[in-house]
C-alpha cells in the first residue's frame, strides 16, 4: 500500500515557536557565552571539592616562588609564596559566587519589595521610601564600603551585603517606574476591575510579567559589579583576606610585579576576571534581547 | 610611616657616652662644592611637621632636617654637642647643666629680623612638651626630669628627679622657639607652627605644595656651616612600586627604605646605590600566655623549632638580615652573641608537644584532653603588605606539618590594635617592635606591664625576668647593665614568650651622584647636612 | 530655553534643594553612627607610641575639646558646620574645609573629565547601534567597551603607566614638568582616560543609550521627520540622547567617585578620593564627614542637572 506524505508539513506561525528559535544567533551566542561562564564557575565548586584540581591552591614552595609559566608542574606559574596560579585560578571564582548571590539576593529582594511598596501605595509611603533611596544613593557606595570594611570586619560577605544595599535604589525605582508605567496604562486598573486579588496582581503580573528581564538583567549586573568592587577593595588592602583567594586579591598580589616587567601574575586573573564579567553582561543583554523579543539588527 | 608592615611602638632611649666633649664650630670647608636639589621619596605623607606633635616616621625624618637638640649623635654613635657646647653633670647624677651656643640664629620669618637661640627656649620648649593640653607622644620619655631653670641666658639647668644611667642621651630633643607659636602655653595640632616650623637646623621649611610636596631649603646662617645641598623635597607616594619606579626615571633620587622586593632591582642598576642601615627593630610572633594552651613553654618552644626561619628569610628577603634568638636586634649592645637561636627541627617540635601532652588527632591537629591545639593568629592589615603575608602564610604552613592549626586573621589597624592591647582578644600576633637606640624591654616583659593599653599584650609573668629587669633599671654601671641583659637575653630565649624572627637589613636607594652619604640607622637625616653632589651632576 | 519652562524651573530648584539639604542631614548621620560604632578612635592615633591609657585619652579629649556623648558630638559638629565651619583634621590640625575644597577641585577635574572621556566612547557607539543595528563596523567596537568595563581599574592603570613610561622614557611627575619634560603635559590626561574608560560604566551607558535612543528612533514622530525629510538626529535629540545622558551621568557619579579612590592612589593624585581613604582608616572624623558631605553634594549635584534638563525639554511635566 502506498503512503503518501504530507503536502506540507506544518508550518508554525511565528509567535508559537519557542522562544529560542525566535531569537537572533547573536543573542543567543551571547546567552550561549554566559551559561557556559555559569558552568565554569559549577565546575570550579565540582573541581575543588573532588581535589581534581591540578594542585593544591595553598601548597607553598618557598624555593620557586613567583615562577614564570611554564614551571614544571606548573603550567601558569607560582605566586609570591609560591603557590600555583592556575589551582588558585580556578578556586578564585568561588570567593565571589556565594557572596554575589548574597549581594543579588538582597537588592533583588529589598528593591522589589520597597519598589512594589513605593508603586503601588503611593503617597506618603512612596515619599518616604523615595528619601531613603536617595539617601543611599548619595553615597558614593566605595566609599561607603569603606568605612564600614575599615571599621568592621573586612569579611566578604559583610562587603557584599552592603554591596546589595547600595544596589537596592536602582532597583527600586526600576520597579517603581514599571508600576507608573502600567499604571498610566491602566493595566492596573483593569486588573482590579476584573477582580484579581492584589497579591496576584503584585507578584504575577507585575513582578512575573513585565518585571522579569529587568530583574534578570540586574542580577547578572550585580554579580559583574560584585566582582569588580571586591578587585578594588583587594588594591586598597580590605577585600578577600589571604589565604583564600579570590582574583582581586591575586591581580593586587601579581601588580606589585607589574613595574618591573613580571605581568604575567596579575594578568592570568585579570583576564578571568574579564571572561566572567564579560560572560554576565552578555548573558543579561542577550536575555534581555530575546525575552524582549528585540532584535539587535 | 607609622604602617611600614610592622606595629612601631617607639620605646626608651638610652645612649651611649656619658660625657660631652667641647664644642667647635665646623665652617664647611671641607672641600665639598654647595648646590643641587635632592628629591626623596616617602611612602606616605607626614601629618604634622613639628617634633613635638608628630609620632610618624616621616615627620621625624623631616624634623632631623629642620630642627636641633642639645646634643647630637655622631657617626659612631657618640654623643656629640649641637645647641648645646657643654654640659656638666653634678657628681650625685642629679643637675645638668648646659651651656649654649651663642651662635645660633632661628630661621628667620618674613620680613622680620632673626632672633638669637636663647635659654628662654629651651625652657620653653620643655614647658610646651610636658604641658597636659599639649597632644605629643614624648611626655613619658622626660617624666624623669623634674625641673628646669634658667641660670642665664645660655645657660640651663635641669633636676632630674633619681639619677639616670645616660640621661644625656635624652637631651636630643628637639628645641622649638620661644616666639614660634601662637599660642603661648601648649601646642595645638591647629597652630600654624605645625606646618610653618621655625627652628635651627641645616634646612628650613620653604613651603608645602599643592600635592603635598615638602620643600626644605639650606639654612645659610647654620652654625654648623651652611649644608652643601640647596634643597631637599620630600615626594609622597601612595602606592610603592610607583615609587620604586620613580627612582628608576629618575623622577627622584632617593627611597629612604627600599621594598625588599624591589632589591634585586635596583641592584643591578648601576646608577644607584643601595646602603643598608641598621634598623634596631626585630619582628616576632607574639604569644598570648593567658591561653592555657600556650602558657605551657614546651608549646611555644615547639613553634619555634616548627619554623623555619632561615627559610623564610631566604626566600621572601634575600637573606638580607639576621635570625634573632633574644629579645633584641643584633646590633644592639645588650644582644648575647652567646645564644645561638633555635634550629629547624620540625621532629624536635612534635616530640616537644608529645611531651607537653599532645597527641595527634585523627584530623592531623594536635589534641590534648579533647582540645585541639588551634590557635587564632591577628594580623593587621595595610595596603602594601607582601612581605607580612608571606611569613604569616608560611608560619601557618610550618605549623601544619606539625599539627598545630593556624586560623589567620587580617583586620584594620586601629581594630587590630584593640583586639591586641584592649581586648587581649587572639592567641598569636605577628609584629614588630622598633626601638631607638638600644632597649629598655621592661614594657614588654615585666608582670607589671599587664594591662590595657599596655605593651606587656601577652600577660607573660617570669619572677625571675622581673627581678632582673628590676635589677638592671637600679644600676648605673653600664658594663652590670649589659651582663643583665646578656642574661635575659640567654633566659628569655629560653622562654620563648615570642617566637623571635630576625632583624631585616634596611636599605636606602640613592642615585650614585650624591656623595659622603651617612645614614642615621633611626633618624635617618642626622648627617645630611655633609652630604653633597659634585658640581657637573647639579641641575 | 522656553519661557514656558523658567517658572517650573524655578520651583523644581528650591524643591531640590529643600530635598537635597535634608539629605546632606541623612547622610551625615548616617556616617557619623557608622564612624561612632566602629572599634578604635582617633586618640590611639595620636599617642602612637605611647600606652594609651585611659587618663591620656581622657586628656586629649579634653584638650581636643570633644564631648562624651556621641548625639552631642554630633549636634555640636553640625552646629559648627552650618555656620561654615567643618573643623579642623585630627591628624593634621589643618581646616577640613579648606582641605576639602582644595582636593575636591582635583577630584571634580578627575570626575568630570573621566565623564566626558566616558561619553566619548560610549556615544559613538550606542548611537550607531541604535540607528543601524548591530553592523560589522560597531560591533568590535561595543566589544571593546564590553571587554574595558571588565578590567579592574587599577590593573588598567598600572598598564597605562607602564605603556607611558616605556614609550616615552620619562617618568610623569604631577603637577611639576621640570627637566625638559616636554610630554609631561600627558601625564595630566592619563587618570582621566583611565577612570573614564575603566571605570565599568562604558558598557551600561552604551546599553542605555542605545536602547532609549532605539526606542524613540521608533516613535511615530520620528518616523514623520523622516518622512519630511528632516534630520532625524535634530528630533530624537532630546528625548532620546539629552535625558538619557543626563540620566545615566547622574545616576554613574557615585561609581566614578569610588573609582576615583582607587586611581588616585594609583596615580598619586591628590584628590578626596586618597583622603577620604587616609581618614577612614584614622578615623578622622571631621574630615570624614566633610568628605561625606562633599561627595553627596556632587551627587545631588548631577541628579538636580537631571531633572533641570528633563524639565527645560518638558515643562508640562512637571
Amino acid at each position: 500500500m502506498r503512503r503518501y506524505s504530507q503536502v506540507s508539513r506544518h508550518v508554525p506561525e511565528y509567535s508559537e515557536l519557542p522562544f529560542w528559535k525566535k531569537a537572533a544567533p547573536m543573542e543567543l551566542a551571547y546567552v550561549a557565552y554566559g551559561l557556559l561562564v555559569l558552568a565554569l564557575v559549577v565546575a570550579s565548586y565540582i573541581l575543588g571539592a573532588a581535589n581534581l584540581l591540578p594542585r593544591d591552591p595553598q601548597e607553598m614552595d618557598l624555593q620557586l616562588l613567583m615562577a614564570p609559566p611554564g614551571t614544571a608542574g606548573h603550567l601558569l606559574g607560582t605566586d609570591f609564596v609560591g603557590r600555583d596560579i592556575l589551582s588558585r585560578l580556578i578556586v578564585g571564582i568561588q570567593a565571589y559566587f556565594l557572596p554575589g548571590l548574597l549581594a543579588i539576593a538582597i537588592a533583588l529582594t529589598l528593591g522589589t519589595f520597597f519598589g512594589v511598596l513605593a508603586g503601588y501605595r503611593g503617597g506618603r509611603i512612596d515619599t518616604a521610601i523615595t528619601y531613603a533611596a536617595n539617601l543611599i544613593d548619595s553615597f558614593p557606595r566605595l566609599v561607603l564600603i569603606l568605612l564600614i570594611v575599615a571599621a568592621f570586619k573586612p569579611d566578604i560577605y559583610y562587603i557584599m551585603a552592603v554591596v546589595g544595599l547600595t544596589n537596592v535604589p536602582v532597583l527600586l525605582s526600576l520597579i517603581k517606574g514599571k508600576i507608573q508605567f502600567l499604571k498610566e496604562k491602566d493595566f492596573i486598573e483593569a486588573a482590579i476591575a476584573i477582580g484579581l486579588k492584589s497579591r496576584a496582581i503584585i507578584l504575577k503580573h507585575i513582578l512575573w510579567y513585565n518585571c522579569r528581564t529587568v530583574l534578570i538583567i540586574q542580577a547578572t549586573l550585580g554579580m559583574a559589579e560584585a566582582i569588580l568592587i571586591e578587585t578594588s577593595l583587594s588594591y586598597l588592602g580590605f577585600g578577600v583576606q589571604e589565604p583564600t583567594p579570590s582574583w582581586g586579591n591575586m591581580v593586587q598580589a601579581g601588580a606589585n610585579y607589574f613595574m618591573q616587567g613580571k605581568f604575567w601574575p596579575s594578568t592570568a586573573p585579570a583576564l578571568a576576571i574579564l571572561i566572567t564579567i564579560m560572560g554576565f553582561h552578555l548573558l543579561g543583554d542577550g536575555l534581555n534581547n530575546i525575552l524582549e523579543g528585540k532584535r539587535s539588527s | 610611616m607609622k604602617k611600614l608592615s610592622s606595629v612601631l611602638l617607639i620605646i626608651w632611649l638610652f645612649g651611649f657616652v656619658m660625657v660631652l666633649p667641647q664644642a667647635k664650630a665646623k665652617p664647611k670647608n671641607d672641600g665639598n662644592p654647595d648646590g643641587g636639589t635632592l628629591n626623596y621619596g616617602e611612602y606616605g605623607r607626614p601629618a604634622t611637621m613639628d617634633p613635638i606633635t608628630s609620632n610618624d616616621m616621616i615627620s621625624l625624618r623631616i624634623s632631623e632636617l629642620v630642627f636641633n637638640g642639645l646634643v647630637g649623635i655622631d657617626e659612631k654613635q657618640e654623643i656629640v654637642p649641637e645647641l648645646a657646647e657643654r654640659a656638666e653633670i653634678s657628681d650625685d647624677g642629679l643637675k645638668y647643666t648646659f651651656y649654649l651656643r651663642k651662635d645660633v640664629i632661628w630661621h628667620p620669618k618674613e620680613g622680620e629680623e632673626p632672633r638669637q637661640f636663647t635659654a628662654d627656649d629651651v625652657i620653653f620648649t620643655y614647658n610646651v612638651m610636658m604641658h597636659p593640653k599639649t597632644i605629643t607622644s614624648l611626655k613619658v620619655r622626660f617624666e624623669f626630669i623634674e625641673s628646669v631653670t634658667k641660670i642665664d641666658d645660655y645657660t640651663v639647668e635641669f633636676r632630674l628627679k633619681r639619677p639616670i644611667l645616660n640621661a644625656l642621651a635624652k637631651f636630643s630633643f628637639k628645641i622649638i622657639p620661644k616666639h614660634g607659636l601662637e599660642n603661648g602655653e601648649f601646642l595645638k595640632r591647629e597652630d600654624p607652627f605645625v606646618h610653618k616650623p621655625v627652628a635651627t637646623g641645616p634646612y628650613m621649611l620653604r613651603n608645602i605644595t599643592g600635592d603635598h610636596e615638602v620643600i626644605l631649603v639650606a639654612n645659610e646662617d647654620y652654625f654648623q656651616g651652611r649644608p652643601h645641598i640647596n634643597k631637599f623635597i620630600a615626594k609622597p607616594f601612595a602606592d610603592q612600586n610607583i615609587m620604586s619606579q620613580a627612582l628608576m626615571f629618575n623622577a627622584i633620587d632617593m627611597i629612604v627604605l627600599v621594598n625588599p622586593r624591589d632589591i634585586p632591582q635596583i641592584q643591578g642598576d648601576k646608577r644607584f646605590v643601595l646602603q643598608p642601615y641598621n634598623a634596631l627593630s626585630y619582628s616576632f610572633f607574639g604569644y598570648n600566655i593567658r591561653n592555657p594552651l600556650l602558657a605551657d613553654k614546651r608549646v611555644r618552644k615547639a613553634i619555634t623549632y616548627a619554623v623555619n626561619r632561615q627559610e623564610m628569610l631566604d626566600s621572601f628577603f634575600q637573606g638580607q638580615g639576621t635570625i634573632i634568638s633574644g629579645p633584641f636586634a643584633p646590633g644592639s649592645w645588650a644582644y648575647n652573641l652567646d645564644v645561638e637561636p633555635l634550629p629547624y627541627d620540625p621532629q624536635k617540635a612534635i616530640e616537644l608537644l608529645n611531651e607537653a601532652g599532645f597527641v595527634e588527632g585523627d584530623d592531623g591537629i594536635m589534641e590534648k584532653d579533647g582540645e585541639k591545639l588551634s590557635l587564632t593568629l591577628k594580623v593587621p592589615i595595610e595596603k602594601e603588605s607582601e612581605a607580612v603575608k608571606r611569613v604569616v602564610l608560611a608560619f601557618k604552613n610550618y605549623l601544619g606539618k606539625i599539627g598545630v592549626e593556624i586560623q589567620g586573621e587580617f583586620k584594620e589597624w586601629l581594630s587590630w590594635k584593640e583586639d591586641v592591647f584592649l581586648n587581649h582578644d587572639f592567641d598569636v600576633i605577628f609584629a614588630s617592635w622598633v626601638f631607638d637606640d638600644s632597649a629598655d624591654i621592661t614594657s614588654l616583659f615585666h608582670s607589671s606591664e599587664i594591662g590595657p593599653w599596655m605593651n606587656n599584650f601577652g600577660a607573660y609573668t617570669n619572677q625571675d625576668i622581673d627581678g632582673l629587669i628590676v635589677e638592671s633599671k637600679l644600676t648605673l654601671d653600664h658594663e652590670k647593665r649589659r651582663t643583665i641583659y646578656r642574661k635575659l637575653h640567654s633566659l628569655l630565649a629560653e622562654e620563648s614568650p615570642y617566637t623571635f624572627l630576625w632583624t631585616l637589613t634596611n636599605y636606602a636607594a640613592y642615585h650614585k651622584r650624591l656623595r659622603h652619604v651617612a645614614i642615621h640607622p633611626y633618624k635617618f637625616f642626622s648627617f645630611a647636612d655633609e652630604w653633597y653632589i659634585p658640581e657637573q651632576d647639579q641641575q | 530655553m522656553k519661557l514656558a519652562s523658567v517658572r517650573p524651573v524655578a520651583l523644581l530648584l528650591s524643591r531640590e534643594l529643600a530635598i537635597t539639604a535634608l539629605l546632606l542631614l541623612g547622610v551625615s548621620l548616617v556616617v557619623f553612627v557608622v564612624l561612632y560604632l566602629s572599634p578604635g578612635d582617633p586618640f590611639s592615633l595620636l599617642l602612637e607610641g605611647q600606652m594609651v591609657t585611659a587618663v591620656a585619652r581622657e586628656g586629649m579629649r579634653q584638650a581636643l575639646g570633644v564631648p562624651r556623648a556621641w548625639y552631642t558630638q554630633y549636634l555640636l559638629w553640625l552646629g559648627n558646620m552650618l555656620q561654615g565651619n567643618f573643623g579642623t583634621s585630627i591628624r593634621t590640625g589643618l581646616p577640613v574645609l579648606n582641605e576639602i575644597v582644595r582636593v575636591g577641585i582635583n577630584t571634580l577635574y578627575l570626575t568630570i573629565g573621566s565623564m566626558l572621556v566616558t561619553l566619548l566612547v560610549a556615544v559613538p557607539i550606542a548611537l550607531s547601534s541604535a540607528r543601524r543595528g548591530t553592523t560589522l563596523l560597531n560591533w568590535p567596537f561595543t566589544m571593546f567597551a564590553y571587554v574595558v568595563s571588565a578590567l579592574p581599574v587599577f590593573w588598567l592603570g598600572y598598564i597605562v603607566i607602564y605603556i607611558f613610561m616605556h614609550t616615552f622614557g620619562l617618568f610623569p611627575i604631577l603637577f611639576r614638568f621640570s627637566r625638559d619634560q616636554e610630554l609631561g603635559w600627558l601625564y595630566f590626561l592619563l587618570p582621566i582616560f583611565v577612570l573614564g574608560i575603566g571605570n565599568g560604566t562604558i558598557s551600561e551607558v552604551v546599553r542605555f543609550l542605545r536602547e532609549e535612543m532605539g526606542r524613540v528612533l521608533a516613535e511615530d514622530y520620528i518616523r514623520t521627520a523622516r518622512a519630511k525629510g528632516a534630520s532625524i538626529w535634530a528630533h530624537s535629540f532630546k528625548e532620546g540622547f539629552l535625558i538619557p545622558i543626563t540620566e545615566i551621568i547622574a545616576s554613574k557619579i557615585p561609581f566614578i567617585l569610588g573609582g576615583a579612590v582607587v586611581v588616585e592612589q594609583v596615580f598619586n593624585w591628590p584628590g578626596m578620593g586618597r583622603m577620604a581613604w587616609q581618614a577612614a582608616q584614622d578615623r578622622d572624623y571631621p574630615v570624614i564627614m566633610g568628605i561625606a558631605i562633599a561627595a553627596a553634594i556632587l551627587v545631588r549635584f548631577g541628579t538636580l542637572l537631571q531633572r533641570v534638563v528633563y524639565i527645560m525639554v518638558n515643562p508640562r511635566s512637571s
